[in-house]
């Protein structure tokens, strides 16, 4: 199976959501990464089939969307970002919807009903309206619904964002779980969601793929420039003014501080092996500064 | 299935519940009101509501009887000897009317059948009474039918109507249909129901806000990515929620419709459906008896709200939210309410009566028709065809509205 994204383009006016994005995605796991408003979700959007690019075409194993129609959908699972729900049904009604949506036979969509609500462990609320559902709960059933048709391609927009640590461990899980054989594609500007579920990262900024490597390889880019220095409290504060501070830490009255950076930023500074996080800042600076503060 | 989950989306809304319960309220309300206003009178005073019905309805009894001449023109005779003894009668400066006993024992239980007649002997938009009768040459008996004609003819041949050879030839073939004699009776009830139609607006507005966010709550709840992006999000979906619309629209409509036939009917009773629509105004000119008159309407009303649900769909899948849907349909649906027309003819005329609103009305009097070339069509068949088509031309381009819509 071949996703194949040719020349992409969406302009709203003079800006350029998605620049001329090329790339054939084969089964695996793709970690979306950028800042926001680097253009992840419009690419997401028209890759399910609900924003028409404004030039370039989508196509699966050769065929354009509009070819396949119908066809085209039966392959995909989409969870957006922020989707809403009917707060008046409930998790088990939304679900049976949803496999009707999805053109899935009674029997079957009562079959993967079942099945789904449980590996999402809602099972024992699935009669509880959906408007008494937690956040957390509200993207398990999300996720759920994605699986409903078993979709080849299965495409996750920032399905982890405003979950608690302990609820994102377990959301990666579930994603690892339906990730077999499959197009997964997982935007997050979370970096750690992807590190370690993803095969590949996609790496977006200002509409266009900034990199596209292998997870293992992914980091190559920056070795050597990712360097850690303990310091003191008045040299940490100058060395922050003047480098890529990625972290800092405090041990014993000292700062150990990790910077990225082309050469060594002092001759006490000792390269580390870097990090995805390491690499999204390296590219994104301050933006991203400015997403992890919020 | 789907068709059942749309249909559950639509009334599962607490906001559903409270519209219907409120339009139904309204409803009930407009449509009893005549019955809770309802009053006559006899020789010791007023009789209200359901008395007062019971009591009409026991005096009209006697006279549901065959109009034929014989009979209408010994009903004239009866009223000219009553005016010929003048302690009968009074004068207000004015007129001449029937007092006392003359008026409560000859005129009172069956004067709407006396100013009927009447009226069938003055020029078109005059009015009579029964104190108008004793005007009237009886000595050689009277045709009630050919004054009826002739009345009919001068209405056709009014200058203000200028209505072509070819309306008028239409009006007199549809006027030819009209059986003679006319048989008399109670009808107060269907009365009611025949001039409250647009009563009915309020129901029509009620699916409407109901039906608004089909689409556009999708897109204002963010579910349209998801649905849009499975298999028949784009297909069978989109129908499914048109077909759920009509199945909520038809229904509650239906409802309301039970109402407010209902109320009426339950308190005037089912008496007169099947009298012929002239004995409440000799010279309407369409064969039909009250309940024929109802059902047609009823059907125009029926295409009026379909046309409505339409466009109601084809605003909800092009707007963002069913805020600025009824923004827009507010307007249409009432603005017509508060324009009133200066005849029956001219485009303006023409055009109003074909609006929502007055597309409720009936209009059996009013002789308003539409032509072609050299066709001629009534007001019904007209009302008709335009919502009709109207729903034909809205529901694909909903659906296709909603197919369309980019996910934003």
């Amino acid at each position: 199976m071949e996703l194949q994204l040719q020349h992409l383009c969406k302009h709203y006016g003079t800006k350029r959501a998605v620049d001329d994005v090329s790339t054939t995605l084969t089964p695996g796991v793709y970690g979306l990464l950028g800042a926001n408003g680097a253009g992840k979700t419009t690419l997401m959007r028209m890759i399910c089939g609900v924003l028409k690019p404004t030039s370039g075409r989508i196509c699966l194993n050769g065929k354009t969307i509009d070819e396949l129609g119908e066809n085209y959908y039966a392959h995909l699972g989409y969870m957006p970002q922020d989707f809403g729900f009917y707060p008046d049904f409930t998790a088990r009604e939304f679900m049976l919807y949803m496999a009707a949506v999805k053109g899935l036979g009674k029997q079957e969509a009562k079959k993967r009903t079942e099945e789904l609500l449980k590996l999402v462990n809602l099972h024992e609320v699935a009669d509880k309206k959906i408007k008494s559902f937690s956040g957390g709960m509200k993207q398990r059933l999300g996720i759920a619904q994605a699986e409903l048709n078993a979709p080849d391609i299965l495409i996750l927009d920032e399905p982890t964002a405003g979950l608690d640590p302990k609820e994102r461990v377990r959301f990666r899980n579930l994603i690892s779980d339906f990730a077999k054989e499959k197009i997964v594609i997982l935007s997050t500007h979370i970096v750690s969601d992807v590190s370690y579920i993803a095969d590949t990262i996609l790496m977006m900024k200002d509409g266009t793929f900034l990199l596209q490597e292998p997870m293992a390889t992914v980091t190559d880019s920056i070795n050597g420039k990712v360097w850690e220095l303990l310091v003191s409290d008045r040299e940490a504060a100058e060395y922050s003014s003047r480098f890529s501070v990625v972290n800092l830490h405090h041990e014993n009255g000292k700062v150990r501080l990790r910077m990225i950076h082309d050469t060594a930023p002092a001759a006490e500074a000792i390269t580390v092996p870097p990090s995805l996080e390491d690499l999204f800042l390296y590219h994104f600076g301050e933006e991203a500064e400015t997403e992890r503060s919020e | 299935m789907l068709i059942k989950y749309e249909f559950l989306k639509i009334l599962r809304k607490k906001s559903t519940l409270i519209v219907m319960a409120a339009s139904l309220l309204v409803t009930a309300f407009l449509f009893g009101l005549p019955v809770l206003q309802f009053q006559t009178y006899n020789q010791d005073g007023v009789i209200k509501g359901l008395e007062g019905i019971a009591y009409e309805k026991e005096q009209a009894a006697d006279y549901s009887v065959p109009l034929t001449n014989e009979y209408v023109t010994e009903t004239i005779r009866e009223v000219q000897q009553l005016f010929e003894n003048p302690d009968n009668v009074g004068f207000d400066g004015y007129e001449q009317f029937l007092i006392d006993s003359a008026y409560w024992d000859g005129i009172a239980p069956r004067e709407d059948l006396l100013n009927m007649i009447a009226k069938n002997y003055v020029n078109p938009n005059e009015s009579a009474g029964y104190n108008k009768l004793p005007e009237l040459d009886i000595s050689e008996g009277t045709d009630f039918y050919a004054a009826r004609q002739e009345k009919i003819e001068r209405l056709l041949n009014d200058a203000s109507r200028a209505m072509s050879e070819e309306q008028k030839a239409y009006w007199q073939d549809t006027n030819s249909k009209v059986d003679a004699p006319f048989t008399y009776g109670y009808y107060d009830g269907w009365e009611i129901i025949i001039s409250s139609f647009e009563l009915l607006m309020f129901a029509l507005l009620a699916v409407c806000i109901v039906i608004a966010p089909v689409f556009s709550g999708e897109y204002q709840a963010g579910t349209d990515a998801v649905i849009l992006s499975a298999k028949y999000g784009k297909t069978k979906l989109t129908t499914a929620k048109i077909i759920a619309s009509y199945l909520f629209g038809g229904l509650s409509f239906t409802l309301h419709v039970v109402v407010a036939l209902g109320l009426p009917l339950a308190a005037f009773g089912f008496d007169g459906w099947d009298l012929p629509l002239q004995i409440a105004n000799t010279t309407i000119p369409y064969p039909f008896t009250f309940l024929q008159a109802a059902l047609v309407n009823l059907g125009v009303v029926y295409l009026v709200l379909f046309a409505m649900i339409g466009l109601t769909l084809l605003l909800s899948a092009k707007m963002k939210s069913p805020y600025l849907v009824l923004i827009v349909l507010v307007p249409v649906l009432f603005i017509p309410l508060f324009l009133s027309p200066n005849g029956t003819t001219g485009i303006y005329n023409l055009t109003l009566f074909l609006l929502p609103y007055r597309s409720t009305i009936p209009e059996v009097g009013k002789y308003i028709s539409y032509q072609f070339g050299g066709l001629v069509l009534d007001a019904f068949t007209v009302r008709a065809i335009l919502y009709a088509l109207l729903t034909a031309a809205m529901l694909p381009l909903a659906r296709l509205g909603f197919k369309k819509h980019q996910v934003s």
